[in-house]
């Protein structure tokens, strides 16, 4: 088989994944990433559900096979034109190359909680987002962390939700919120903390376990409510409103921290990739795939393929697998094709 | 020598008097059905020379020159106009030519058929007449003609309208059925037919430059066919006597209610009965022009223009289809722009308000436990007792329900009255018991009064001065519900704005471009539109939507509507932003926390309320501290 | 039977089997939103009414459909009608309308 070139957009887990794959099966993928670093998201976490292994670690491990492939970084696709089954790819480096196959490894965006005014974010200094308490415990640099003595968790911001048009489960909060209630009692053991749901869907490979865990061994409270107001009364502290739903009772609770469980969006300037390749989107914003089971990791454009959570909210396992199968699907289509 | 009387002037005898008697009968009900209290008001008015005055002033002005309408749409109000008037023009003119030069003037004749030939007489006065060569013959032969002429212009521009209704600049024209259709064709060929009636025997009942010179000279040729003629003078009257015919059960109803519904508007009535007194003046009033059509913020949605008030007004008149009356009554999201354009301001909205009081719930309310509420601060697990007390605070603050959950519009407050150093109190920063007005938009008034009396009971025992709202949808309430004697009530654009005139605060300014969306229940209902703009103008630029002030587009979540599901809202709404960002506003701007909510779900741009643009803009005072 | 001297007290159960739902159906049919609730909570944690009492748009919804209506209407009855939970509603349910429509469907003196 010639050498084929392919087209990675986009640096994240899937991208490098599908990368190292191709590179395994002979062929020559090419990672174009916006940023000036590979990780996607990945490179801004600190541990990883549901076993807190370390999300350094599994980057390393992705970057270590990424090393002999080609990366772009800093830049940004400008055209892709298809001739004759072939993709000419302009770049915003006035780097101009062919490819046999795209792969859309374009990822997600977490949802911007400042849309959820009633959760106060950015209005009051003691909202915090799930990225951010990351963020802390990577590096332990956030005065808004100072030393809390009651917690809670708001799952489901900016999913299950129409008020702001996003209507499906981002997956990964649920679990996100758990590891992160028992990390945060970990560090200030003396503090509550408290689990704001609609329904725990822990669903995955020892996500069940993670749940036993946070309530055994970390006395996390689990309440069946969402949110609904977050004020301030006049010590500063966060002052919540939600409905115990079990008791069936409208509840009030004073907080020193609140973090909010931001899901899972598509990504902020998709929307160009899309129109160049023509990709349609689904219901909930993400790219339309072909199909639920044998097209996951094809699109109604020839050549063009997509791995990851460019299609919908996915788990970092579903991620890498899909991310294989994807390369998988290319390396056929490449010798039945070209 | 003329006859004085043809068998064909009976047709519209007959039609005539039909109409007239039926009229008298309508008016009589109309004037039964009203409450004693507004009988008096009714008759008081008449009698006073002020508001005789005003009847007369308003008459002319609507009933004759079509004010309104030529302020809308100057094409349409020349096509109404020229029909109208130049058929009001031809009436009053032809009175006196007959009174001059009446064949019958020096007749005896029996009473009765002196009446009836008083009624047929100006109408056919030129089939009865002989041209007279005096100077006044002459002048009103003219000026008979010249209204034929603008007459006929008109019904031009009619026929335009109907077949082509963007070229007379509307998008939707109203839909009619078969007896409408009859009633129009039959009004449109009356002056027609009567022109050429005119003009086949002008040489001998005389005529001036349309009839004698158009008509007989050129279109006849000189030539007097006294055959044709006849059968156009039946004519003339047949097509008169199904007009007058049909009349009361068309749209064309609406030249004699006009009339009434002025006279009782001007004696300060308003609806109470959805079918009954001053109702019915409205909705025979109606004249289904359709101008509320395009306004509509439902009729964005192609299938829901039905839904428009020209149609509710047509239902509840036909008085069948219940169910689409319901429907119609409890969609509608009282926006009032129907009103804004109504050419006779036809309060559609009170009907509706009416029609809602009308429905029966069977579950009543029970607000029994507002009882153990001392002040706003009680909830129903912390009983904490200590009754509201701005006696020393001169201002008070309500937010409102929904600016709960708005917590930027109550921070900026906050921080604003901290600002102007104002001593306030914030008396529903724990929730508060609802303002009223959402269950009074439900029809249920009397359990809206629970609420209302509650509130004014702990506010009123605060003794503040003043009030200050962050709710349009309160401040309605507030405004038109409420008796808080001594207490002044405003809104906080009317607040702010004054705040910023007296140089309490002050304000940077940017090159920012806002545009600002007018809150039905703040502009249309109180016209507060300078203020927002006064502040607008000072801290950045103010763009201009597709239509704003008594024109702004509803954003689609008005609790008015009960009805509307989220899918129709959702089009409003877009619609509503498309409308507002015409020239590239960088924000919108609104002044109600509900606004804000359903623009900030579906809007590209940033919206804020107006308190959050001036605090993110003001000069901060160091010397104040933070207080409360 | 023997009479052991003591009776056994009303069942606590709902017997789903007795309960008559063609009242809730009507409502569903004219409400078809009604179906779609996930039960999160928002209406009642946000509730004005709520803040005093134990009204609960979720549990009248939930009350109706297990032929405990009594017990609903007493809710029903303290709603002021403010129309914050259509505001906060998760799946965009009409909820003030919805309770409009069991003022007018179910009538207090039947039960």
């Amino acid at each position: 088989m010639k050498e084929h070139n392919i087209l990675i957009i986009g640096g994240g887990p899937a991208g490098m994944e599908t990368a190292y794959q191709l590179k395994q099966l002979g062929l020559k993928p090419i990672i174009i990433e916006r940023n000036d670093r590979l990780g996607g998201h990945l490179a801004q976490w600190d541990r990883l559900f549901p076993t807190s292994e370390t999300a350094v670690g599994l980057l390393e491990r992705l970057k270590e096979n990424t090393k002999d492939i080609e990366v772009k970084l800093d830049s940004r696709i400008t055209n892709i034109e298809k001739i004759n089954g072939t993709f000419h790819v302009s770049l915003s480096t006035n780097k101009n190359f062919e490819v046999d196959a795209v792969v859309v490894c374009t990822g997600f965006e977490l949802f911007n909680a400042e849309r959820k005014q009633e959760y106060g974010y950015g209005i009051y200094d003691r909202v915090i987002t799930n990225a951010e308490l990351e963020d802390y415990f990577k590096t332990h640099d956030d005065k808004r962390v100072d030393e809390p003595r009651r917690i809670g968790f708001v799952h489901c911001v900016g999913s299950r939700d129409v008020k702001v048009n996003n209507t499906y489960c981002s997956k990964v909060c649920c679990a996100t919120a758990l590891k992160q209630a028992c990390e945060i009692k970990d560090e200030f053991p003396d503090a509550d903390v408290y689990c704001f749901y609609m329904d725990l869907r822990m669903f995955g490979k020892g996500y069940e376990d993670l749940y036993l865990r946070a309530q055994k061994d970390f006395d996390i409270k689990c309440v069946r409510g969402r949110v609904c107001e977050v004020s301030e009364n006049i010590e500063g502290k966060l002052v919540i409103k939600a409905e115990d739903t079990l008791l069936g009772t409208p509840m009030k609770m004073t907080l020193d921290l609140l973090v909010l469980m931001c899901g899972m969006e598509k990504a902020k300037g998709v929307e160009e990739i899309q129109k160049m390749l023509n990709l349609e989107s689904n219901n909930d914003g993400f790219i339309e795939n072909s199909g639920s089971f044998v097209g996951i990791n094809r699109t109604k454009g020839k050549g063009v393929f997509v791995a990851g959570a460019c299609t919908s909210p996915k788990t970092l396992p579903d991620t890498i697998a899909e991310a294989r199968s994807t390369a998988m699907e290319v390396f056929n289509y490449l010798i039945h094709n070209c | 020598m003329r006859p004085t009387f043809d068998p064909f002037v009976i047709p519209f005898v007959a039609g005539m008097t039909f109409v007239l008697v039926y009229c008298i009968i309508g008016l009589i009900r109309i004037i039964f059905q009203l409450p004693k209290e507004d009988r008096r008001k009714f008759g008081r008015s008449l009698i006073n020379p002020k508001s005789a005055w005003k009847n007369f002033k308003d008459l002319c002005s609507d009933c004759l020159f079509h004010v309104k309408i030529w302020k809308r749409k100057p094409l349409l109000g020349y096509m109404h106009s020229s029909i109208a008037f130049g058929w009001f023009m031809i009436i009053v003119i032809g009175h006196f030519e007959t009174i001059a030069f009446s064949p019958l003037k020096d007749m005896q004749l029996p009473f009765f058929q002196k009446l009836t030939s008083n009624l047929y007489m100006p109408i056919f006065f030129r089939f009865f007449s002989e041209e007279a060569s005096t100077l006044s013959a002459h002048i009103y032969a003219f000026l008979m003609d010249f209204f034929l002429m603008v007459i006929i212009s008109g019904i031009v521009i009619a026929v335009v309208k109907k077949k082509k209704p963007r070229k007379v600049g509307l998008k939707r024209v109203t839909k009619f059925g078969f007896t409408e259709d009859m009633v129009r064709i039959s009004l449109w060929t009356i002056f027609p037919i009567r022109f050429l009636a005119e003009a086949s025997m002008a040489n001998i009942g005389g005529g001036s430059f349309l009839t004698k010179f158009i008509g007989f000279d050129l279109l006849f040729g000189g030539h007097y066919n006294e055959t044709l003629s006849y059968i156009l003078w039946w004519a003339y009257s047949i097509d008169l006597a199904i007009f007058m015919t049909l009349l009361p059960f068309s749209r064309y109803m609406h030249i004699p209610a006009e009339a009434l519904l002025i006279l009782l508007r001007n004696a300060g009535l308003k609806t109470t009965e959805p079918r009954k007194g001053y109702a019915v003046a409205e909705i025979y009033s109606c004249p289904s022009c359709g101008l509320c059509i395009d306004v509509c913020p439902m009729s964005e949605v192609k299938e829901n223009y039905r839904n428009t008030a020209v149609y509710f007004i047509r239902n509840i008149r036909r008085g069948r289809r219940r169910r689409d009356v319901k429907h119609k009554t409890e969609i509608c999201l009282m926006c009032g722009k129907c009103i804004e354009v109504c050419p006779l301001g036809i309060e559609s909205l009170d009907i509706k308000m009416a029609q809602r009081k009308k429905y029966y719930y069977k579950v009543k309310s029970n607000f029994s436990y507002l009882e153990r509420l001392q002040d706003y601060k009680t909830t129903g697990q912390q009983a904490q007792s200590s009754p509201l007390d701005a006696h020393n605070s001169k201002i008070l603050y309500f937010a409102g329900c929904m600016s709960h959950l708005t917590p930027k519009i109550t921070l900026a407050m906050t921080k604003i009255f901290e600002q102007a150093n104002e001593n306030y109190e914030f008396i529903d920063k724990d929730g508060s018991i609802c303002c009223g007005r959402p269950m009074m938009l439900t029809g249920k008034v009397d359990e809206a009064k629970a609420l209302i009396e509650k509130n004014t009971e702990m506010i009123k025992n605060s003794g503040a001065k003043r009030l200050i709202l962050s709710c349009p949808i309160c401040y309605r309430v507030f405004k038109e519900e409420y008796n808080l004697e001594g207490i002044e009530i405003l809104h906080h654009t009317q607040y702010i704005n004054e705040l910023i005139e007296n140089e309490k605060i002050s304000v940077d300014r940017s090159d920012k471009r806002y545009v600002y969306h007018d809150p039905c229940e703040l502009g249309r209902a109180f016209g507060v539109y300078e203020e927002p703009r006064n502040i607008i103008d000072n801290i950045g630029l103010l763009t201009q939507g597709k239509s704003d002030k008594d024109l702004a587009v509803c954003c689609g979540g008005s609790i008015g509507s009960l009805a509307m599901t989220k899918e129709e809202r959702d089009d409003i709404t877009k619609n509503s932003i498309k409308d507002l960002t015409l020239n590239h506003p960088e924000e919108i701007v609104t002044a109600c926390p509900l606004c804000l909510k359903t623009f900030a779900r579906l809007s590209p741009i940033k919206v804020k309320d107006i308190a959050e643009i001036v605090e993110e803009n003001l000069e901060i005072n160091e010397e104040l501290g933070i207080r409360n | 039977m023997i009479d052991f001297g003591f009776s056994i007290s009303k069942s606590s159960h709902i017997q789903m089997d007795n309960v008559d739902l063609k009242l809730f159906n009507k409502l569903e049919a004219l409400n078809p939103d009604i179906s779609t609730c996930m039960a999160c909570g928002l209406c009642t944690a946000t509730c004005s009414a709520g803040n005093f009492t134990d009204a609960s748009f979720r549990k009248i919804i939930l009350m109706l459909q297990r032929g405990k209506d009594k017990e609903a209407l007493e809710k029903v009855k303290k709603c002021m009608m403010c129309g914050k939970c259509i505001l906060v509603c998760s799946r965009g349910i009409n909820t003030r309308n919805i309770l409009l429509s069991i003022t007018r469907i179910y009538n207090e003196e039947d039960k």
